[in-house]
């Protein structure tokens, strides 16, 4: 190994040791070996020299999920905040060019970790804040009308199937998480935990490049998952049997479908 | 004689695109000669970030400053993030693209900052080999640029200035100066920023960038949250002495004000430019937007 080979790993291991929970054997050797390294000169002494380094590790980090995770934040209030980041960071080290992608995998580590877990909710909260994320910078593309699907002959309906615009998102959670991050975005105090029944949300972005998002009946849900899937229209309309009856299936496909043009949520006809 | 100069003439004086001012900028179109924009920020697929970058920079000269190139690191180039770099290039089409002369990452941990390098004649051939390596990639010099550093290595056998002319020279790259980077390390360190100023090739420089800092008394830190302050407009007056006329940006990542507020620092370096260098200097007469407009090429 190269001496700036063996610099780096001294310094990126005094970083994370710094920023690790409860292990203060590790931090104290890779402290040190750090140090070694480092010239005593003028001014400060080298552990504050050391530290403005592992403080500015931790912070940008930390911004990273406050910025990401605002109404979470909010929910958490400040020290349980803190206590999610100090694990996170310390479990989940960047291994991404960009901070957009560090928090990627924050609703799984609270959905495992031993204390957030026994709050579900809170884990759905911050996977709804990530698909929020994902619908506002997917990729662009040129949305299909409804005048397409019109002008298709009859005979081609029932084997057509739908592409779907890239922001397009499924959220599926068992608590009430979105009805709480709404009341925390418009400064009201959130419902109490709910975990009765399963909630279904559809997030996009729409042709003003803002971000919305509706909520789900069952029949929806099973609509958009199988179109998703690559269900054809056909297939689509018997599926419905199972909520509608022979004369209105078709008809509530029809105007899902209609509605979801003027979303702007389907990208092309197939 | 012409065929020395290596850099790119003056685009003028301009401003870190930031978020909060996308709109600022689209409806009042101020007069701004160029745009800064972080390269990272705009390697996503689409939406909003994507859209005013193009909008913008229909209207705007734009250049590209990234944060994870890691031209230090002992991992491999990471070539996924070159291509995204150089598909951005392509899109965006910018004036020139900057990185940092540090390391971010190893082993595949990103640290998300500018970590200092040791100044040893190992790792000038190192950086310097990655660099051209880079270069070649993109099909162009590329402008590196020296960071604010907290502490020193026990290995560096040379001065910051040596490594960073060093590094550039054995490159064949250009310079992104930062006078703040340089008022900050200079503070840290203990050493005359003039020095500093002196003894970089004036070749090689090709933009300058301002900012505020957060001073500690004991340590300064690079918080880019603050004004410029009056140090660090001392030391571009002398820069602008040295070096003449160079493309000079204001970069400000946190505690963002108004634009306007930003546009006033702007003018205050616009009069610092004046006063130094005269009216009549091509930097002050640069106004790379109003070639852009007229369909002049600007390179």
């Amino acid at each position: 190994m190269s001496q700036l080979q063996q610099l780096q790993h001294a310094f990126m291991d005094y970083l994370l040791a710094s920023a690790a929970v409860d292990t203060p054997s590790t931090l104290e050797q890779t402290t040190q070996t750090f140090k070694d390294k480092i010239a005593e000169q003028g001014g400060i002494n080298a552990d504050i020299r050391m530290q403005i380094y592992a403080n500015a590790y931790r912070i940008r980090l930390t911004e990273t999920l406050e910025t990401d995770h605002e109404m979470l934040g909010i929910y958490l209030g400040d020290e349980l905040f803190e206590r999610m980041a100090k694990g996170y960071i310390a479990s989940q080290p960047s291994a991404f060019t960009s901070l957009r992608n560090f928090a990627d995998a924050l609703p799984d580590y609270l959905t495992q970790d031993a204390f957030f877990s026994q709050y579900p909710i809170i884990a759905d909260i911050a996977r709804f804040e990530r698909r929020l994320l994902n619908a506002f910078d997917a990729f662009d593309t040129e949305r299909a009308t409804f005048s397409r699907l019109q002008a298709l002959p009859a005979e081609q309906w029932p084997g057509c199937q739908l592409r779907f615009h890239p922001s397009v998102q499924l959220f599926q959670c068992n608590s009430n998480a979105v009805e709480t991050w709404q009341a925390l975005k418009q400064q009201a105090s959130p419902p109490s935990p709910d975990y009765q029944g399963k909630r279904a949300w559809l997030l996009w972005r729409g042709e003003s490049r803002l971000t919305e998002f509706i909520s789900l009946s069952d029949y929806q849900l099973a609509l958009l998952l199988g179109f998703i899937g690559g269900a054809t229209f056909a297939e689509q309309c018997e599926m419905m049997l199972a909520f509608f009856s022979d004369a209105q299936a078709p008809v509530q496909v029809l105007q899902a479908l209609q509605a979801w043009f003027q979303m702007g949520l389907i990208r092309d006809i197939a | 004689m012409a065929q020395d100069v290596i850099t790119q003439a003056a685009l003028g004086f301009g401003l870190g695109l930031r978020t909060q001012h996308f709109d600022a900028v689209l409806n009042t179109e101020p007069d701004i000669d160029w745009f800064e924009v972080l390269s990272e920020n705009y390697m996503v697929a689409g939406g909003k970030p994507r859209y005013y970058l193009k909008e913008i920079g229909e209207r705007y000269p734009l250049v590209m400053h990234g944060v994870s190139l890691s031209i230090g690191s002992t991992d491999p180039l990471n070539m996924d993030y070159l291509k995204a770099l150089k598909q951005l290039a392509n899109d965006v089409q910018p004036q020139w693209i900057s990185d940092h002369i540090c390391w971010t990452s190893i082993h595949g941990v990103n640290s998300h900052d500018l970590l200092p390098l040791p100044y040893t004649e190992e790792t000038v051939k190192h950086v310097a080999q990655r660099i051209r390596t880079v270069q070649d990639f993109l099909g162009r010099r590329i402008l590196m640029e020296n960071v604010s550093s907290y502490l020193s290595y026990q290995d560096s056998s040379m001065d910051e200035w040596e490594f960073v002319n060093a590094v550039a020279e054995a490159a064949d790259c250009l310079i992104l100066l930062d006078i703040n980077n340089i008022y900050v390390s200079a503070r840290n360190h203990n050493f005359n920023p003039l020095d500093y100023l002196n003894k970089i090739n004036p070749k090689r420089v090709q933009q300058f960038h301002l900012a505020g800092h957060s001073d500690y008394g004991d340590y300064v830190i690079d918080t880019h949250d603050h004004d410029v302050p009056s140090s660090v407009w001392d030391l571009y007056r002398a820069a602008l002495k040295r070096f003449g006329g160079i493309s000079t940006m204001i970069e400000r990542d946190a505690n963002i004000p108004a634009f306007s507020a930003l546009e006033a620092e702007l003018t205050i370096a616009r009069n610092i430019a004046r006063d130094t260098l005269g009216e009549a200097h091509p930097l002050n007469a640069a106004k790379g937007r109003k070639n852009m407009q007229e369909g002049k090429v600007i390179a």
